[in-house]
């Protein structure tokens, strides 16, 4: 796969997200235990045999430059192997800020040209999925294609949140795309676009010059249904997991999803791979158990500590469990320190979030996830109740005298 | 000079397909990591480790010394085998001839001035900076790191006698009976011209044997006192009660901590490990885990490398399990030591009996109630064996008679 060139857009902030994405873009959220989004694409590149990978930053760009690094961890360092990050620049005369998915790569064109690729294959840093890119490449060649979309199947309930395609029945692995619709009120197709595209490089180029005599520049909305009246579009089907986290709520059921005996996310075939030397992952010490804790159905990793109870949680590196604590149905994000008899129920915490002594977050069962934003320090005693959402870096300060109600959001 | 040689033979099959060095340590390290550590963290940058005995696992280990930040521009680990062809004699035949032999890495070294001697056999977090100042301030030609043992333990070592002034007036080499307990963590700091001297002027192959009794009589002998965690790990009981360190917290060995790095990549799968997954039914307590592991069993009192498999109603205590070996349900596991890939069957017993009854064939090295199951070795299911035993690396369903393995027996391939 020499001659294919991937293209990440990874530069999205996800609004939705809201704490989780205040310091860092979606695809550098952690995830699982041990992951950032964007390892699940990277590593699917690659298993598929693809070392030249362009990616599209703009939110915040620090960390996923840093997770990045020279790309060694997936082995794209070579002669003909490179990651490159491509953040907005300065141009003589227009605007610096990517204005969209399609003008990013517009901005990016003398990228592609340079390295004079047969095919581009564009992708987002958004999901948790595994793909063989080989396959639609395969297909896309097969079928002489401008453009091949994948889509996977979805049910028509939350199918208004994305592009949705109708794909004539020509063979099992996909074909014809006949019609296409970005986020319609009223789905009327069960197909929804992965937003991974195969292009033939002059097709994108002459869409691209095109689009940017118009004032929208995305993918979904303008260039798919703009090359669908005249071009060769086809959809290609894919089959298999497909984590879509663009809600805390969702992002929190597909990490439970990697949980139980028989887990939903099964990555056990995945080969994922992270950057080690992110958070110095690599120089951790094996997780401690202690002699009063007790584990049940959770994940953790090196330089976890663990003194209490853990049930159906996930912890990153370098979480600290006193006794006592009590820690359910959580994501508990590197360095995350939880004290003695503190309860944490149905929370996510993010990087170094200090809990107290007789902390109380969250509650048991039904109840809305607490989210805790980066670094926050929750001081002793203090209870919060379900659906709270804290800010990142509040210290013991912002907590005085505090009696909070569920839904609140600590400022 | 990080001498990585050494054979380390009464750690018996532990060191059977690897030099004591590259042995596995504290779940997911080998033992030379603590040098390689103490090294980088020290601010060396110009390395050499000397290999001879079956380099392999620690070449692939070492790299190109990346995990320990140690390559680049200005800093580098090269490493030195015996070298073929040569007018003498190929083979190291000891510590200073190891040295001798790769004079010309010594002296093509540029501006150096002083050349620190280690060996990776042991356990323990040292800044060598202070010693080298101590060295230089002392006008030392030769200042050994030396470290209090207990009196039982000084037949092990090089035992030096000290004047007020630190400089060694006595030396005696695993002395039967020592006039002291201070003993030489083979660390040793030359002036560079004098070591160069002292190595063409004799044909000496050891340090501790031959080159510091000379050098003590030339009065040109230091000691620098290192106080902190320090463990030979040499044989077997040793290297089972520095692991089990890692679990008491009042112990001192603190590897994170330390700044310990290790190479997680190499050997390990294409892929990272997984996170630890514990399962709804395990129970787990009082062991360090590392990632990749996957537990349905009972684990307590243990230290469990990348990777072990644990399945349901299997119980392991008091036992190192290094990477990948699985054991399977219903077996339960008590003070072993359980090399890489070893699979244990269903409903097995391993390691449950009278610790009196050393092994037979080597009562030296195994005789306090440890059981040692060499690398890739398969027990079958319902093998019931009791302690003080050895199985040698990949031993199969094959090479059992009897599934009930005595107490002190040993298992080899025909």
């Amino acid at each position: 796969m020499k001659d294919v060139l991937a293209l990440i857009l990874a530069g999205g902030r996800v609004d939705e997200l809201g704490v989780f994405t205040l310091f860092r873009p979606k695809s550098i959220l952690p995830f699982g235990g041990l992951y950032r989004i964007i390892d699940f694409p990277m590593s699917s590149l690659m298993h598929s045999g693809i070392g030249r990978v362009g990616i599209f930053s703009q939110y915040r760009p620090f960390h996923l430059m840093e997770h990045i690094a020279n790309g060694a961890p997936w082995d794209m360092v070579g002669r003909k192997r490179f990651v490159t990050v491509l953040p907005p620049f300065k141009r003589e005369g227009a605007s610096d800020w990517y204005r969209g998915t399609a003008d990013a790569v517009y901005q990016n064109l003398d990228f592609i040209r340079l390295n004079k690729p047969d095919l581009i294959l564009i992708l987002s840093g958004d999901h948790v999925y595994k793909m063989d890119y080989r396959n639609i490449v395969e297909f896309h060649r097969e079928k002489n294609a401008d453009l091949t979309v994948a889509f996977t199947k979805v049910p028509r309930e939350g199918a208004h949140r994305f592009g949705l395609g109708m794909i004539r029945d020509d063979e099992p692995r996909g074909g014809r795309l006949l019609q296409y619709v970005e986020k319609p009120d009223r789905p009327a197709f069960d197909w929804a676009s992965l937003t991974i595209y195969v292009f033939r490089p002059e097709v994108l180029m002459e869409a691209l010059e095109e689009n940017a005599r118009t004032d929208s520049h995305e993918f979904g909305r303008d260039i798919i249904p703009a090359l669908l009246e005249h071009r060769n579009v086809y959809g290609f089907k894919h089959s298999g997991y497909w984590g879509y986290t663009r809600t805390p709520q969702e992002y929190w059921q597909t990490n439970m999803d990697l949980l139980g005996s028989r887990p939903k996310l099964n990555i056990d075939g995945w080969a994922v791979v992270t950057n080690l030397a992110h958070r110095d992952i690599q120089d951790r010490q094996p997780a401690f158990i202690g002699r009063s804790a007790v584990i049940r159905n959770s994940l953790l990793y090196s330089g976890c500590r663990i003194e209490g109870r853990v049930t159906n949680s996930i912890l990153f590196p370098g979480v600290e469990i006193d006794d006592g604590a009590v820690v359910e149905d959580s994501i508990l994000f590197f360095d995350v320190k939880i004290g003695k008899n503190a309860r944490i129920m149905k929370a996510i915490a993010d990087n170094e979030v200090h809990a107290g002594k007789n902390v109380a977050l969250g509650d048991a069962g039904d109840g809305k996830l607490c989210i805790i934003g980066r670094g926050s320090r929750i001081p002793e005693n203090i209870t919060v109740p379900q659906g709270v959402t804290v800010f990142p870096n509040l210290g013991p300060a912002h907590f005085a005298g505090g009696r909070y109600r569920p839904g609140d959001t600590i400022k | 000079m990080l001498l990585a040689g050494g054979v380390g033979s009464r750690l018996n099959i532990l060191v059977r397909l690897r030099a004591k060095p590259a042995v596995p340590f504290g779940g997911q390290y080998r033992i030379i990591d603590f040098t390689l550590s103490n090294i980088a963290n020290s601010g060396l940058t110009r390395v050499a480790v000397l290999t001879q005995y079956k380099p392999l696992s620690m070449m692939d280990h070492i790299g190109d010394g990346s995990s320990w930040d140690m390559s680049g521009r200005t800093r580098s680990i090269k490493i030195l085998p015996p070298k073929t062809g040569e007018k003498d004699w190929d083979w190291y035949r000891g510590t200073a001839d190891a040295v001798r032999q790769n004079l010309d890495f010594i002296t093509s070294a540029g501006n150096c001035t002083d050349v620190l001697v280690l060996s990776g056999d042991h356990v323990y977090a040292m800044n060598y900076r202070p010693l080298v100042e101590f060295h230089r301030s002392h006008g030392a030609k030769v200042t050994i790191g030396m470290i209090q043992v207990p009196r039982r333990e000084t037949h092990n070592f090089g035992i030096g006698i000290v004047d007020n002034a630190h400089r060694i007036i006595d030396w005696e080499e695993k002395p039967k009976k020592a006039r002291s307990n201070f003993a030489s963590m083979g660390i040793y700091v030359f002036d560079r011209d004098y070591l160069v001297t002292m190595l063409r002027r004799t044909k000496e192959e050891d340090f501790g044997h031959h080159i510091i009794p000379k050098a003590m009589e030339e009065k040109n002998v230091y000691a620098y006192s290192f106080k902190g965690y320090w463990k030979d790990a040499g044989t077997i009981q040793a290297y089972w009660d520095a692991n089990m360190d890692l679990l008491d917290p009042k112990s001192d060995l603190n590897p994170e901590a330390w700044g310990t790095k290790t190479n997680v990549v190499a050997e390990g799968p294409p892929s990272d490990r997984q996170p630890i997954r514990i399962h709804d039914e395990a129970e787990v307590s009082d062991s360090a885990v590392s990632p990749g592991c996957v537990i349905k069993g009972r684990v307590c009192h243990s230290v469990l490398s990348p990777g072990v498999i644990v399945e349901k109603g299997a119980f392991i205590s008091d036992s190192i399990i290094m990477h990948d070996a699985v054991i399977k349900s219903g077996t339960s596991v008590s003070r072993c030591i359980i090399d890489k890939r070893v699979a244990i069957g269903r409903n097995c017993s391993i390691g449950t009996g009278n610790p009196e009854n050393a092994n037979t064939e080597f009562p030296e090295q195994l005789n306090s109630g440890i059981t040692l199951i060499g690398k890739g070795a398969k027990i079958p299911d319902s093998t019931k064996m009791g302690t003080n035993c050895i199985v040698y690396p990949m031993v199969e369903k094959a090479d059992f008679h009897d599934l009930s393995v005595k107490d002190g027996s040993t298992l080899e391939k025909p």
